[in-house]
């Protein structure tokens, strides 16, 4: 291969493999301090009602306690990312089953949990609701009576339980649906699922002097923990520091504060360090899953297979709080539309509350929801239509520079080249080879989320580079895709280079591990330092050759002038000894991506950056007697711009899709009456190596003109069609069309033998 | 709280300490001798990031009593270099890229060295068998698999040198 790049497109392992191999990296689980207590929550056991006392005498008689902590210990405060409608623990009343009420510190964590259970909470039970469809009846019981009081960003439109109705319009749906040749009206309904981070959220925190606090947690946004936590305290947030441990994992359950906030309000009681880890139960019943959605989705096309028009209703479950499901009802939209070109649009959503489990942003957040509605009626219609399904995608799908449904003008548009890559890899012409055995496909773009990115970048006197990063490594690898970035446009090799991240104190801001920008932003800062660098490079070069600046050249990390140079290693040494050192602050922010504001009412989610496209196909069998799906072979194309580190991308690819085929075929956080009857993972099924598939993975390269060296966004799309994808072959391989997830063995059964029953 | 005398050797390293009765194996590894390459999370025996090499077979340290112990040998991540060099298995994680967030993974190799111990020469399928009681929620497990692989091919070469 003749790639142009010394150290982009190759295969590195990782800067950080050596200490997780060898069980030396140190977790937020392992972490610890002298003089640290540990603390335990006190759940709430009932789904809705006013606490009328908590009764701590006998906990705190209990051995090894030393306090426990109610609301009353700190400021009353609520917050939130745009409903602030949650508190560290309940003041007056309950919400959901497993809230936090109060904390118990203890000398150990067993004593803790002794003494937790120990406080006795009195409620005055009251009426709770846990469908979003009850929820939205006039009549219904008020999950936040006191909603009108809370703060919320001005673009949301709330009324009781719902927290945003938002719409997306364009052109005339009625008349076109009357325009049409068939319409196809089908509901979705997707599952509650946890990201299953393998490792629990974990936190330390300690107040030095009682006004500054320090956090040391597995967070995958310390920048956003800080300044919660300084709003939760009310201080401002230079008192808040807070350290990234390593992190297992995070899947974007770990964007908001986790158990930092225990944490805090403990240890500012006590005045010790505390550390809190969440139990098992507590990730599966007060941890923050993905939103369950109830979809209502109309179709019009015409016989030929174009489609005119859309019409979706959406219902968005965010459990007791409204959290980033407010973003959920507004990105499900856009997902909802395309990847197609439809020229009338009226999608409506609402966001609600019910009294279950606050839901969060989980990979992907409106991805998989939003795809397993589209893609599933896509070839319900292909095959009323007659149509082959990818052909039906092919006559439907945008190309380069269509608009998006939001107006947005659509650049490196490569979804053709994914879904007949993907076409092909499964041996699409052969779509049932055999009875109880048949094949799917289903596309998607998604967005590469924006916001901005610093980065300090240091060279020591030995040559060896500082990438610091207000940024956290998740375990995607991204940042060191962001340290190839670095290594390539410095011309150095990646070996030389040591990331420092995630300390608030000491690191430039970052947004954060999120929305699949780490290695895109964080590699942009990368190069915008870099050519900083060589600015002072030249300047410290032209001084020691007696040049001017502007005379010297800059290659492979050596500044020439004539036949004189000097290596980055000298110069950096001149710099030590001469000016501080050689360092500079690299920054990047997205440019804004433009779209048409007229066709969005309420939406606090607007446009698609930097899109990726992508298409899955798998080929599978259905046992009719058992409902037991094998999977013999999966297919992902996906376009990530420029391929940073392959082998990661794949990993990425790889862990997305089985996780993905969780959601699809056996995850679900099942409740009754407000209660999680799963709350471990005996019974919360996530796939282990003998469910997991192998995935082929086949990479794209369309680059878009922001991202470094040309790429796109890659963490979150893997996750997004596997539920469709997994749909569309069960459909194609037994006739029976589940549009409920996750598609159980059981649902199957029932289905197919309605199917026969029914003689359909 | 009662406590009892236990006689463990973990990493061939001989410890004499005295625990309460009540302590899981994970409990002493992490708490008493703070080795926490060993990782905690279900406590339940159903995620298998605890898993370390007892008596050279692989168990989930959360749920074995550490009185039962006594006696025994105990091997875990923080045992398999040899100073700078990494096992095998280590190295064929690093290099296939089958660490992610790397929390599952001292449970994966601990998992995996006492399979290939006995099975110096598996099939992927085997290989995905044996690691199934450890869930990984990064991976997806084909570059585990494939590292697994590597290494045993790797390790019965070494086998035959020797
Ligand atoms: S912590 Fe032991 S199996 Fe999960
Ligand atoms: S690498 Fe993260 S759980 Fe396996």
């Amino acid at each position: 291969m003749n790639s142009p790049f010394r150290v982009i497109g190759k295969s590195f392992p990782r800067l950080d493999a050596r200490g997780k191999v060898s069980g030396k990296a140190i977790y937020g689980t392992d972490f610890a301090m002298q003089g640290m207590l540990h603390g335990k929550l006190v759940h709430s056991t009932i789904a809705s009602g006013e606490i009328l006392s908590v009764e701590i005498e006998e906990a705190l008689a209990m051995p090894g306690v030393y306090e426990v902590v109610t609301a009353a210990d700190i400021p009353a405060q609520r917050y939130g990312s745009f409903v602030k409608d949650m508190e560290v623990f309940a003041s007056k009343r309950v919400n959901f089953v497993g809230q936090p009420v109060a904390a118990v510190v203890a000398r150990t964590a067993e004593e803790a949990e002794a003494a937790a259970k120990a406080v006795r909470v009195e409620y005055k039970e009251q009426a709770a609701v846990f469908t979003t469809e009850d929820a939205v009846k006039a009549d219904a019981p008020l999950v936040h009576p006191g909603w009108q009081e809370y703060k919320a960003v001005p673009t949301v439109k709330r009324q009781g339980n719902i927290t945003n109705q938002a719409r997306l319009v364009l052109g005339d749906v009625d008349k076109a649906l009357k325009k049409s040749d068939r319409v196809f009206t089908h509901r979705f309904v997707t599952n509650i699922v946890h990201p299953g981070y393998t490792e629990p959220r974990a936190a330390i925190a300690h107040w030095a002097d009682g006004k500054q606090l320090h956090v040391w947690s597995n967070t995958q946004l310390p920048f956003e923990a800080q300044a919660t936590l300084a709003e939760i305290f009310k201080i401002t947030p230079s008192q808040v520091r807070v350290n990234v441990t390593v992190i297992g994992g995070g899947f974007g359950g770990k964007l908001r504060l986790g158990v930092e906030h225990y944490a805090a309000a403990a240890a500012l009681k006590v005045g010790r360090p505390v550390k809190f880890v969440s139990s098992c139960e507590e990730e599966m019943t007060a941890a923050l899953p993905r939103q369950p959605l109830v979809i209502d989705l109309t179709t019009g096309v015409t016989k030929e297979g174009k489609i005119l028009a859309k019409a979706a209703s959406i219902l968005v479950d965010t459990g007791a709080t409204s959290g980033s499901g407010v973003g959920v009802a507004s990105s499900v939209m856009l997902m909802l539309a395309g990847p197609y070109k439809i020229p009338n649009l009226r999608l409506e959503s609402r966001s609600v509350y019910t009294n279950k489990t606050p839901t969060g942003s989980f990979r992907a957040p409106a991805g998989p929801q939003g795809n397993f509605a589209v893609e599933s009626q896509m070839d319900i219609i292909a095959d009323a239509l007659g149509i082959d399904p990818l052909e039906f995608r092919l006559r439907n799908i945008v190309r380069e520079g269509d608009l998006a449904p939001n107006g947005q003008k659509l650049e490196s548009v490569s979804l053709e080249e994914c879904l007949l890559k993907a076409a092909d890899a499964i041996g699409w012409k052969d779509r049932r080879p055999e009875p109880g055995r048949g094949k799917g496909i289903a596309c998607a773009w998604w967005t590469t989320t924006s916001g901005s990115s610093g980065v300090y970048v240091k060279v020591g006197p030995d040559g060896q580079v500082f990438l610091n990063t207000g940024c956290a490594e998740i375990g995607t690898a991204a940042l060191t895709g962001a340290a190839q970035v670095l290594a390539e446009a410095l011309g150095v090799e990646l070996g030389s280079i040591q990331i420092v991240s995630g300390d608030t104190a000491s690191t430039p801001f970052d947004y954060g591990a999120q929305g699949s920008r780490t290695a895109f932003a964080v590699g942009n800062a990368c190069i915008d330092a870099v050519g900083k660098l060589h600015q002072r490079m030249k300047e410290i070069a032209a001084k020691q050759l007696s040049a001017k600046p502007e005379e010297i050249e800059i290659e492979n990390g050596v500044a020439k002038f004539g036949d004189k140079s000097l290596t980055l290693k000298e110069i950096a040494a001149i710099a030590q000894t001469s000016q501080g050192g050689l360092i500079a602050h690299g920054t990047f922010i997205a440019p804004p991506t433009l779209h048409d504001k007229e066709r969005t009412e309420n939406m606090v989610i607007t446009a698609i950056n930097s899109p990726s496209f992508h298409a899955h196909a798998v080929d599978l069998s259905v046992d009719a007697e058992t409902g037991e799906v094998k999977i013999h072979d999966y297919v992902v194309v996906q376009d990530v711009g420029r391929a940073i580190n392959p082998t990661y991308i794949e990993g990425q690819i790889e862990g997305g899709v089985v996780q993905g085929i969780g959601q699809a075929l056996s995850e679900e956080i099942v409740y009754e009456n407000g209660i999680v009857r799963n709350p471990g993972l005996t019974d919360y099924k996530m796939p282990t190596a003998m469910d997991a598939p192998n995935i082929r993975s086949f990479i794209v390269e369309s680059p878009s003109k922001v991202g470094p060296y040309g790429a796109k966004g890659v963490g979150e799309p893997p996750v997004i069609h596997p539920p469709a994808t997994i749909a569309n072959a069960i459909a194609s391989a037994v006739s029976a069309r589940i549009q409920t997830l996750p598609i159980t063995a059981e649902k199957i059964v029932r289905t197919l033998t309605e199917v026969s029953e029914t003689g359909k | 709280m009662t406590e009892v005398q236990l006689d463990l050797t973990v990493n061939g390293r001989r410890h004499r300490l005295s625990i309460p009765a009540h302590y899981s194996l994970l409990d002493v590894l992490r708490d008493e001798l703070e080795l926490t390459g060993t990782k905690t999370n279900c406590l339940e025996a159903e995620c298998g990031v605890c898993t370390v090499v007892l008596d050279g077979k692989s168990v989930a340290s959360c749920t074995v009593l550490a009185a039962q112990c006594q006696g025994r040998q105990v091997a875990t991540v923080e045992g398999l270099a040899e100073g700078a060099a990494l096992h095998p298995l280590q190295e064929a994680f690093i290099e296939f890229g089958a660490v992610q967030c790397g929390y599952c993974i001292p449970g994966m190799i601990m998992t995996a060295k006492a399979f290939l111990d006995e099975n110096p020469r598996p099939t992927r399928e085997s290989v995905r068998e044996a690691i199934a009681g450890t869930l990984c929620r990064c991976t997806g497990y084909q570059k585990i698999v494939d590292a697994i692989m590597a290494a045993a091919q790797r390790l019965s070469q070494q086998g035959e040198r020797a």
